[in-house]
Parts: structure tokens; C-alpha cells; sequence
């Protein structure tokens, strides 16, 4: 069931018992037995025992319920008598007991049946100020009662000063039949207003509890401090006896709590209807303040007169309310606004209604004359529905809030899986990409690599081959030389296999180089010193730099010991700053640069060189020659397929 | 007494080569000269020579198979693979396979000679580019008893290599001479080699208990 179907069956439910109470305090029953004074004798007379029945003089026949005005300045109220006659059960031997029934006794008094005493309720004392809210029951003592004319007298006791001294429409009849009355009247007039007091302070407790520490919830702030207010002044039905010393404060307390009350209420609507007019707040609050003050300065003598003043600008602040919280409703047009609105509108009306009871009940008299009698206060009761209308739409606002916290926190959740669904899928994306560039690196560099591969075979030992070839067929070359020419190519073909060795860096083909030269130079009786003085990084040569460099140092050590005639040969790669120096020097007759043969290696050497980007320098004399390469190594170790990468 | 040498050579100019350097050395004598290898594993049953010179690339099995053949039923028998280019990938497989040293096949008369005769005094050559071989082959067999299988493993077997003989393989992966590593380890270059032939025969045996462990994994043994 949704939160708007609830609240209107809350409503609903509320309505009708509004309603039902109405109607149960309303209804007449009568009864053929019970009488009912709508008339009676009444005596200003402080006279401790009945009046004499026989004397007639100064009383005066008065319509009930009666209002008698307050006394006059400079006298004290009085003490009044009331008296009626009334006929008794019709077997005045039966056993049914009688009783005398009172709705309201607010100042106590004493009940007389046939001039004896049937009973009295506490009046106050000089010390003791009392206000019974409770209606009385009397049971009469058996066989007081005649058949017929049978005299009530009723004393009650002064009201309090400037005070209007009320008295009921009294009944008699039997116990069993004034009994529900009664009752019915102690629930709603006494029980209700201590259910009232509790729940409201504890509400307000609890609701200003969680303002306490959620201060940006001021609706919840306010709803707690109605709740509050509407306890404290509900207590003013709960509380019949009262000290006299306290009267004062509790009158002044009364009067903030009430009008407190409405002005916290006239906030609530103005933040419920999302509207902040500081002004006019603070203007609501100074009313409110007003009123106890005023009473605080003035004095208890005063109330009579600032009470229904005060109380009568309350009026149109609840108009004020009912109106704007209409307004807020027919603009959202939702049922929870309506809510506001139609407890509101029946509490102003309860309040209206109380308003004539208390200070003017002629006006409502005219119309309903048996409800004016029963002097009902009704606003508590449209007050506990509003607060319960109040704290529904607060419940039905807390849930929301859950509600749309546990939808953010689902959207939030479900944000955060798609997310990391995005990024997962952005990670795969990125994998894929790199496995793709990756893939069309190693392309590159497979290209790179058989390009030079056939680029070896193709300038390097094919064009060998086929001068070789053109050169036996022309019968230009001897034996010996057929055989050193096949044994280059195959020192050639033997380098390139191992710069190229796909498993391989440039310190495996170094390592293997070194190892066959040493051979070779030893075989040829030349000693080789080799100084390898070079960092491990620093031989992170590419593969075509490998290579170039490998056979520069070949082409190098091959003339050493072919022409060189050299006892020793000293071999150097070493690093000088940025700078990769190979220096290949032998203690031979030195070389005869002119020479084709030897010109024309040189002149490959000088080639690789300058494709490495580096610079070499052979020098050749009496005392040997030296073979010196210097390259940049960011050029030798950039080149694409990198050795051992 | 001679040396007696065979020789499984397809081509009949290196044949002719080796056998005529195995020859002319008064203290080596040829057992045979064959062409195929199911005739060179007749030759090593039938007369079980002292060294053995065989080819990899065989008109009718692979050379592989002949040393395997040697090693395990001639464990007497010392291996010399013949090899083009010393490529390294076929000589660590043969040596694997139970070879103790490598022939290139442009190698000069004496070279061959000698060759056999170090062989036989103990010692067994080695290229930089071999050694690194080796050293990964015995890294990756001691690593690779962690990542196996999921049957409970005995004891990662370490690397059956002694320090000195790790240290001498990375001496001659960097390219140091067998002098140089002799002076560095204070031992003769004679003992260098000899060292070698020695890991050499680590690694055929490491190889084989491997293929053993394998065949047992796979239900074959």
C-alpha cells in the first residue's frame, strides 16, 4: 500500500471519529426516568445550609446552563444557591439507586436533596485553587426520595475573582442510567487530555530529539515544539487542583503554550509551504511572546481582559494558516498536502467553537442550544489531529527520504557497476589496442629484420659470390685465393647468423666473436688482447648496429692477419661519454691504404660506420695500424629490433 | 692403442675430410665411414668405437637419434656433433642428447685431430654462446620443478651445477678465453675443459631423468 493511500485512510479513519465523538457527546438520550433541569431558582446566598423552601424571596427563575458574570469591581463573587423541584421514582421503595448527575462543577459545591445533605464536591480554599473538569455523580441515599416533589438544592461555590461562575444542566435519575453518562463524559473530558499530555511529550521528545541532532530539519524542530506546547497547555485539563501561589504562573504558562501553539503551527505551515518571511516570523513570535507577558505585567486580575483579547488575534493567524496551507494545497496538489489543510480547517473551527464557549455561549446557544449546554472544548481534540496529521506527513516524509536515500544508493550502486563495467571494457579495449600495436611492432621489426637479412645476403655475400664466381671462371683466381674468398663468406654468413640469432643480444654474438677470433689469431700466431670496458646496458646494441659493429671489428681483425704480419693485436670497446669506441691496434708493418683490396675494406668500413651514425679513423704506419670507430650510442641502441628486446 | 673413430657423414666431401684427418693421425684409426644413420647405429653396435663423428641433418633419421643411441648403450663412447655454423640450438639439443662436444665442419685437419684427442683426455669445448645455453637450460629445468603440475612435486631439484661450474659457464658466456677463466679460477685450462665435458654430461643426464620424469607423468615407464 502506498504512503498516499495510507495517509488517506489515516484520515479517513480520523474524520470519522471526529465525527463519532461529536455525535456521542452530542446525542440526547432521554430517558423517561431522568430529569433534566433546563430551569432552576437560583439565590446569591453564602448561606451554609438550603435556604428555607417556603421562602421565595430573590430567587430567580434562570435558564441552564448559566453564565453568571463575573462581579462587579471591589466585590468578592458569591456563593449562589440553586433549586429545583422534581418528581422521584414511582415505587420510592424500589431498590434502584438515584443519583445526581452534574456535567461540569467547576468550583465544587454541595448537593442537597429534601433539606438533608446528599454529598459535596471539594471547593476551594484560600490556598487551594480548584477547577473540576470531571463531571460529578451524587448518589443519593435510599429513601430520600418521594414520589413526587422532591426539592434539589445545589450550593456552589464562588468562582475565583473576575471569573464567570458556570453552572450545568443538572439531571437526577437513577445510577444505572446517569452512570454511562458520566462515563462517557470522564473519558473525553479526563482521559483523553492525560493520553493527550503524554503522547505529546513524548512525541515531542522524540521528534526534537531528532531535530537535536539533525538541526537542518527544522520542520521536525517545530512539529516537536507544537507536540510539546499542545501537552503543556493540555494540561490545564488535567490539573484541578492547583496551589494558589502557582495560579498566576500556571495561567501565564497556559496562555504561552496556547498561543505558542498556533504561532509554532502558522510557522510550520509557512516551511511546509516552502515559504520564508523572516518578517513575518518574527512578527508571529513577538505575538506570541506578547500575550504571557502581557499577563506576567499586568497581573492576575488582568486575565479577563487580555485573555479574550489576546486570544482573539490567535483566530486570525489559524485563518492565516488554514488559508495558506489551502493555498499549498491546491497548488501541489497532492494528498498529503490536503492534509494540512481539512485537520486545520477542523481545528479552527474546534477553536472557534471553544472560543464561544468559553466567552460567549449565547451566540452558540441560539443554534444548538443541548451542545452549548454541555460546555465541550473541542479544540484538543482538533489539535491531536492536526499533530497526528502534522506527524504523518513527517512520517510519510522520513520515508521518503529513506526511500529515495535507498534509490540513490541503488543508483549508486548500479552507476558504480557500470562504471566499472565501462572501465573494465575500456581496459579490454586498451589491451586489445596495445596487443594490436604491439602485434604490428613486432611486425615492423620482423620486417626490419628480413630486409636486413636479404639486404646481407644481397649486397654482402651474393655480390661476394658472384665476383668470386667471375673471377674463377676467368681464371683469375688461384686456388688459395678461391679458398679464402669461400672462407670470408663463410665468417660472413657465420657473423650474420649469430648478430641475427633471434634469441640472442649483442654480448651473446660479442662473446661468440671473441671466442672464434681468439681461436683464429692464436691459430695464426698472433696474440690478441682483448679489453671489453663497456657497462652490461651500454651493450644494448640493435641488431643492425650489432652487426655493422661486428663487422667492422671482422673486417678489422681480418686485416691484421692476413696483412699485417703482427705479433699482437690489441682490441679495445669501451665507452668515452656518450660515445661507444671500438680500437682495434696491431703491432704489425702497417697497412698499404692504397692498396685496392685493402682500400676497398676500409671503404666498407667507413660505409657501416656512417650508417651507424658514428665516425672512424684508421691510421696505418711503420709501427702498426689502429683502427679507430667512435659511434653515439643513443644511435646505436634506438635502431628498431633491438637485440634481446 | 688408437683411438677408434666413426664417422656418420651424409656428404661425401666433409666424409672424405674427416676421415682422411682421423687417417692420417697415427694414433686414431677408423672404425667406419657411413652415410645414413640406421648404418651408423649398426657400426656403433658392431664394433662400439671410442668417438663417435656424427652429422645432424641425416638422409634417414636424425643425428640426434644416433648420439642418444651412443649415449645410452656406449656410455664409453665419446660424441662429437658435426656442425655448420656451431648454431647453438642444435649443439645444446646434442649435447642434451649425449654429445660431449661439437665439430665445425669447416674445421682444419688438425683441428679435427685435436678435437678428438682433447675428447679423449677429458675435456670438451665450449662457445660463449653454448655456455649461455646450458646455464638456461639448467635454470629453467630447476624453475620449471616449481610450476609444474598439480601432482605433489618431490623437491625442486637444484641445479645440479656446482657454484664453480655455474661461474665458470658465465665466465665463458661473457667470452672470456679458457686461459683467461684458468687464471681467474686458478685452474689449469686443461681442468677448464674438463669441467666442461663434465657439465656436459650433467646436462645429457639432467635431460634424460627429465625425459624419464616426463614418461613416468605420462604413463609410458
Amino acid at each position: 500500500m502506498s504512503w498516499r493511500s495510507t495517509a488517506a485512510l489515516a484520515q479517513r479513519c480520523l474524520s470519522l471519529g471526529l465525527a463519532a465523538l461529536v455525535l456521542s457527546l452530542a446525542s440526547v438520550q432521554t430517558w423517561a426516568s431522568v430529569i433534566e433541569f433546563e430551569h432552576m431558582q437560583r439565590l446569591d446566598s453564602d448561606a451554609v445550609l438550603p435556604p428555607d423552601p417556603a421562602n421565595t424571596d430573590g430567587w430567580i427563575d434562570t435558564a441552564l446552563p448559566h453564565a453568571a458574570p463575573a462581579a462587579p469591581e471591589g466585590q468578592r463573587p458569591r456563593v449562589t444557591w440553586y433549586r429545583g423541584n422534581f418528581d422521584g421514582p414511582a415505587d420510592a421503595g424500589s431498590a434502584s439507586t438515584w443519583a445526581v448527575y452534574l456535567p461540569f462543577f467547576h468550583e465544587g459545591g454541595q448537593v442537597w436533596v429534601n433539606g438533608r445533605f446528599a454529598g459535596n464536591v471539594p471547593e476551594g480554599t484560600p490556598e487551594l485553587r480548584v477547577r473540576w473538569e470531571r463531571p460529578h455523580l451524587i448518589t443519593l441515599p435510599p429513601g430520600l426520595l418521594q414520589p413526587r416533589g422532591n426539592l434539589l438544592a445545589v450550593r456552589t461555590a464562588a468562582a475565583p475573582m473576575h471569573g464567570v461562575q458556570h453552572f450545568p444542566r443538572v439531571a437526577v435519575g437513577p445510577l444505572v442510567e446517569l452512570l454511562p453518562r458520566a462515563d462517557r463524559r470522564t473519558f473525553w473530558v479526563r482521559t483523553m487530555p492525560q493520553v493527550t499530555v503524554v503522547v505529546c511529550l513524548l512525541v515531542a521528545g522524540f521528534v526534537l530529539f531528532i531535530y537535536w541532532r539533525r538541526r537542518s530539519e527544522v520542520l521536525y524542530g517545530l512539529f516537536g515544539l507544537a507536540a510539546a506546547l499542545w501537552g503543556v497547555r493540555t494540561l490545564t485539563f488535567v490539573i484541578e487542583r492547583m496551589p494558589v501561589d502557582s495560579w498566576q504562573m500556571w495561567r501565564i504558562t497556559y496562555l504561552a503554550a496556547t498561543g505558542g501553539f498556533i504561532v509554532v503551527l502558522a510557522l510550520f505551515a509557512l516551511r511546509f509551504a516552502g515559504i520564508r518571511w523572516p518578517v513575518i516570523e518574527k512578527g508571529l513570535i513577538a505575538y506570541w511572546l506578547a500575550g504571557p507577558i502581557w499577563l506576567g505585567l499586568a497581573g492576575e486580575g488582568y486575565e479577563g481582559l487580555i485573555n479574550p483579547l489576546w486570544s482573539a488575534g490567535l483566530i486570525p493567524i489559524g485563518l492565516a494558516i488554514l488559508g495558506l496551507s489551502v493555498w499549498s494545497m491546491l497548488r501541489q496538489r497532492t494528498l498529503a498536502a490536503a492534509v494540512m489543510p481539512v485537520t486545520l480547517v477542523i481545528a479552527v473551527l474546534a477553536g472557534v467553537h471553544d472560543y464561544l464557549v468559553a466567552w460567549n455561549t449565547g451566540l452558540l446557544a441560539r443554534w444548538a442550544p443541548h451542545w452549548a449546554s454541555q460546555r465541550i472544548f473541542l479544540l484538543h481534540y482538533g489539535a491531536d489531529l492536526m499533530l497526528l496529521g502534522m506527524g504523518g506527513l513527517l512520517t510519510v516524509r522520513f520515508i521518503e527520504a529513506l526511500s529515495s536515500l535507498q534509490t540513490a544508493n541503488r543508483k549508486l550502486a548500479d552507476l558504480n557497476e557500470t562504471l566499472e563495467q565501462r572501465v573494465a571494457e575500456r581496459e579490454r579495449h586498451l589491451a586489445a589496442n596495445f596487443e594490436r600495436m604491439a602485434d604490428m611492432q613486432r611486425d615492423r621489426a620482423a620486417t626490419q629484420e628480413r630486409q636486413l637479412i636479404m639486404r646481407e645476403i644481397h649486397d654482402g655475400l651474393g655480390s661476394r659470390l658472384f665476383t668470386s664466381l667471375l673471377r674463377v671462371e676467368r681464371g683469375d683466381m688461384n686456388d688459395r685465393q678461391i679458398a679464402d674468398t669461400l672462407r670470408d663468406c663463410i665468417a660472413d654468413m657465420r657473423l650474420a647468423l649469430e648478430a641475427l640469432a633471434p634469441d640472442d643480444d649483442f654480448q651473446a654474438a660479442l662473446g661468440n666473436f671473441l671466442f672464434r677470433w681468439q681461436t683464429q689469431m692464436q691459430e695464426a700466431r698472433i696474440q690478441p688482447a682483448w679489453t671489453i670496458d663497456v657497462p652490461d646496458s651500454a651493450l644494448n646494441l640493435s641488431r643492425q648496429a650489432a652487426l655493422q659493429l661486428l663487422r667492422i671489428m671482422q673486417e678489422a681483425l681480418t686485416n691484421v692477419l692476413k696483412h699485417a704480419r703482427a705479433k699482437n693485436v690489441r682490441i679495445e670497446l669501451r665507452q668515452r661519454g656518450g660515445m661507444l669506441e671500438l680500437e682495434v691496434v696491431d703491432d704489425g708493418m702497417g697497412a698499404d691504404l692504397s692498396n685496392d683490396k685493402t682500400g676497398r675494406g676500409i671503404g666498407n668500413m667507413h660505409a657501416r660506420a656512417k650508417q651507424l651514425g658514428g665516425e672512424l679513423d684508421v691510421r696505418s704506419g711503420v709501427g702498426g695500424t689502429r683502427v679507430l670507430l667512435r659511434l653515439p650510442m643513443s644511435n646505436a641502441a634506438t635502431a628498431v629490433g633491438r637485440a634481446g628486446a | 692403442m688408437t683411438t677408434r673413430v666413426l664417422i656418420v657423414e651424409d656428404e661425401p666431401e666433409f666424409m672424405r675430410r674427416f676421415s682422411n684427418a682421423v687417417l692420417n693421425d697415427p694414433t686414431l684409426s677408423l672404425v667406419a665411414a657411413v652415410s645414413t644413420g640406421q648404418a651408423g647405429l649398426a657400426m656403433l653396435d658392431l664394433q662400439a668405437p671410442d668417438v663417435l663423428l656424427v652429422d645432424l641433418g641425416l638422409p634417414d633419421i636424425e643425428g640426434v637419434k644416433v648420439i642418444a643411441h651412443a649415449a645410452q648403450h656406449h656410455p664409453s663412447c665419446d660424441v662429437l656433433v658435426v656442425t655448420m655454423f656451431a648454431d647453438d640450438e642444435h649443439v645444446v639439443a646434442s649435447i642434451e642428447a649425449g654429445a660431449c662436444g661439437y665439430l665445425l665442419k669447416d674445421a682444419s685437419a688438425e683441428r679435427i685431430t685435436a678435437s678428438i684427442h682433447e675428447l679423449r683426455a677429458g675435456g670438451a669445448p665450449i662457445s660463449p654462446g653454448i655456455a649461455r645455453r646450458v646455464l638456461e637450460r639448467f635454470r629453467t629445468k630447476a624453475s620449471a620443478g616449481f610450476a609444474l603440475g598439480p601432482t605433489p612435486q618431490p623437491e625442486p631439484e637444484p641445479s645440479p651445477l656446482t657454484p664453480r661450474e655455474t661461474e665458470l659457464l658465465r665466465m665463458v658466456a661473457k667470452g672470456f678465453t679458457f686461459e683467461t677463466i684458468g687464471h681467474l679460477l686458478d685452474i689449469s685450462p686443461h681442468t677448464v675443459v674438463a669441467h666442461v665435458k663434465k657439465i656436459y654430461r650433467k646436462l645429457a643426464v639432467h635431460s634424460r631423468s627429465e625425459a624419464v620424469y616426463e614418461a613416468n607423468q605420462l604413463g609410458l615407464l
